[in-house]
């Protein structure tokens, strides 16, 4: 038998590549030192830290927002795709990178929920019935299928988050930027939001508070503190490191209840009553 | 005050002023502005009409009373200010009436335009008559955060009430002044991030 062996594939560019990055405020404020990191194609990494680390600065920088909107100072490159972040380059850049902020009032910023879905797309160039049908199948993605005319002020903060996600898949990009996913959402919504973020195949780097969420769908976390890189790893050894996560400011989620929560409830407690 | 009328739209409530085309409606609210403001000085009773007949189509349209007359009665007070400078020259009654009845039936009748016809169709119909596209995003913008602004204003509100268990006069103008200023702070840096979020969305 004739073994045909296929050439080697080669290595693939890393989605995002950080060199050296580091940025304050015009204020003063440092918010990123030296940071430097790879993230494969496809790969789900989290981004952790204690409230102030740079997880958001960080983000920004992701999608060409910070230092260009010119509120900062900053060093070091990012790299997308192979290709640096210049600000000749940053239109280009930004077709690849989708951003979900943490509050959708935002990012919500049209009259209905279809415009909003439409706005990304049309700027891309999309027009007509490829743009109509591109708004449909991100609403419907996010089941929110007939709220087109709807006014974005009238949804629930659930809703808001879900149109917001659905403006960001209707550009379709290779990675995908969370701030915050799950804040403010009632299990049922954020498991939806989980189920939604498993099947996407794009990059995806999702930065959180919330780290039932981390070890449940993200196989590689970044910890950040005071603006430095303290850690990067496979997700499970860094959330079973206890010493580790409490000098960062954090803390491995419970994932099960203790067993005195489990038992029959305290004597004499009565038992729940269905109403 | 609760206020909730002031915000409360009408514009689910069926009717034929409801179904009548937006750019229509625009139209011809916009000819009533200019047909008043033309009435001559000399004939105040000939701006008697367009009130009436904007009364009338707001009772057409089923828009309650109390909600269009107090929706109205914000516009009020700059409208008597500017007025009230007629009654300083000699003869200054009648213009005073005038001013008085012309920018009321004005006012009412763009209260009717917007009790009637949904936002983004005024928008829509105000782009299809060739205003810049940058005018209609910032007129987008103002209402989609007037809300996001209101609902701010009402928790910070509802905050200070839950810490001020008494306190006179006074000390409420001081919070609500405090409210007034963090409101303009926040609404900064909230425009600031919604226009980051444009550009990650390719704003250009």
């Amino acid at each position: 038998m004739v073994v045909i062996e296929a050439p080697p594939a080669p290595p693939a560019v890393p989605a995002i590549e950080l060199c050296a990055v580091s940025f304050h405020f015009d204020d003063g404020t440092p918010a990123l030192a030296d940071v430097s990191l790879h993230v494969a194609q496809g790969e789900r990494v989290a981004l952790v830290g204690p409230n102030g680390a740079g997880k958001s600065t960080l983000l920004l920088h992701l999608v060409g927002l910070l230092p260009e909107t010119g509120r900062g100072h900053g060093e070091g490159d990012v790299i997308l795709f192979g290709e640096r972040l210049r600000p000749d380059t940053l239109h280009a850049a930004r077709r690849h990178v989708g951003i979900l902020f943490q509050d959708p009032d935002d990012q919500l910023f049209c009259a209905t929920v279809g415009e909003d879905v439409a706005f990304g797309p049309q700027q891309l160039g999309l027009r007509g019935e490829a743009l109509d049908e591109r708004v449909a199948a991100a609403l419907a993605k996010v089941g929110l299928a007939d709220f087109e005319d709807r006014a974005p002020h009238r949804l629930s903060g659930g809703e808001k988050k879900r149109v917001a996600l659905a403006g960001v898949l209707a550009c379709e990009p290779r990675v995908l930027v969370f701030d915050e996913p799950t804040s403010g959402l009632d299990p049922r919504s954020r498991r939806q939001l989980i189920a939604l973020v498993e099947g996407l195949a794009a990059t995806c780097v999702i930065a959180t508070h919330d780290l039932a969420l981390v070890a449940e769908i993200c196989a590689r976390t970044l910890v950040l503190d005071a603006g430095r890189l303290v850690a990067d790893g496979p997700t499970r050894a860094l959330l079973r490191d206890d010493a580790r996560m409490r000098a960062h400011g954090l803390e491995t989620p419970r994932l099960d209840l203790p067993p005195r929560l489990l038992e029959d409830g305290e004597p004499g407690e009565p038992p729940p009553r269905t109403v | 005050m609760s206020g909730a009328h002031l915000l409360a739209s009408y514009r689910h409530v069926d009717s034929g002023v409801r179904r009548a085309p937006a750019g229509l409606k625009l139209a011809a609210t916009l000819l009533f502005v200019i047909a008043l403001a033309l009435v001559p000085a000399g004939h105040v009773a000939w701006n008697l009409p367009g009130l009436v007949l904007v009364v009338v189509l707001a009772r057409v349209a089923r828009i309650p009373l109390v909600a269009f007359v107090s929706r109205v009665a914000i516009a009020e007070p700059f409208v008597l200010g500017v007025a009230v400078v007629a009654l300083f020259q000699a003869g200054g009654l009648p213009i005073f009436t005038a001013i008085v009845l012309k920018s009321t039936a004005c006012v009412a009748a763009v209260q009717l335009l917007a009790h009637t016809t949904a936002f983004p169709e005024i928008l829509s119909a105000l782009a299809r008559a060739g205003l810049p596209t940058s005018l209609i995003w910032t007129l987008a913008l103002l209402h989609r955060y007037l809300f996001v602004l209101v609902d701010e204003t009402r928790r910070m509100q509802r905050a200070r009430a839950a810490r001020t268990s008494r306190g006179g006069r006074i000390a409420l103008w001081k919070g609500q002044a405090s409210v007034v200023a963090v409101s303009f702070v926040r609404s900064l840096a909230r425009a600031e991030r919604i226009y980051a979020a444009m550009l990650a969305r390719g704003w250009s």
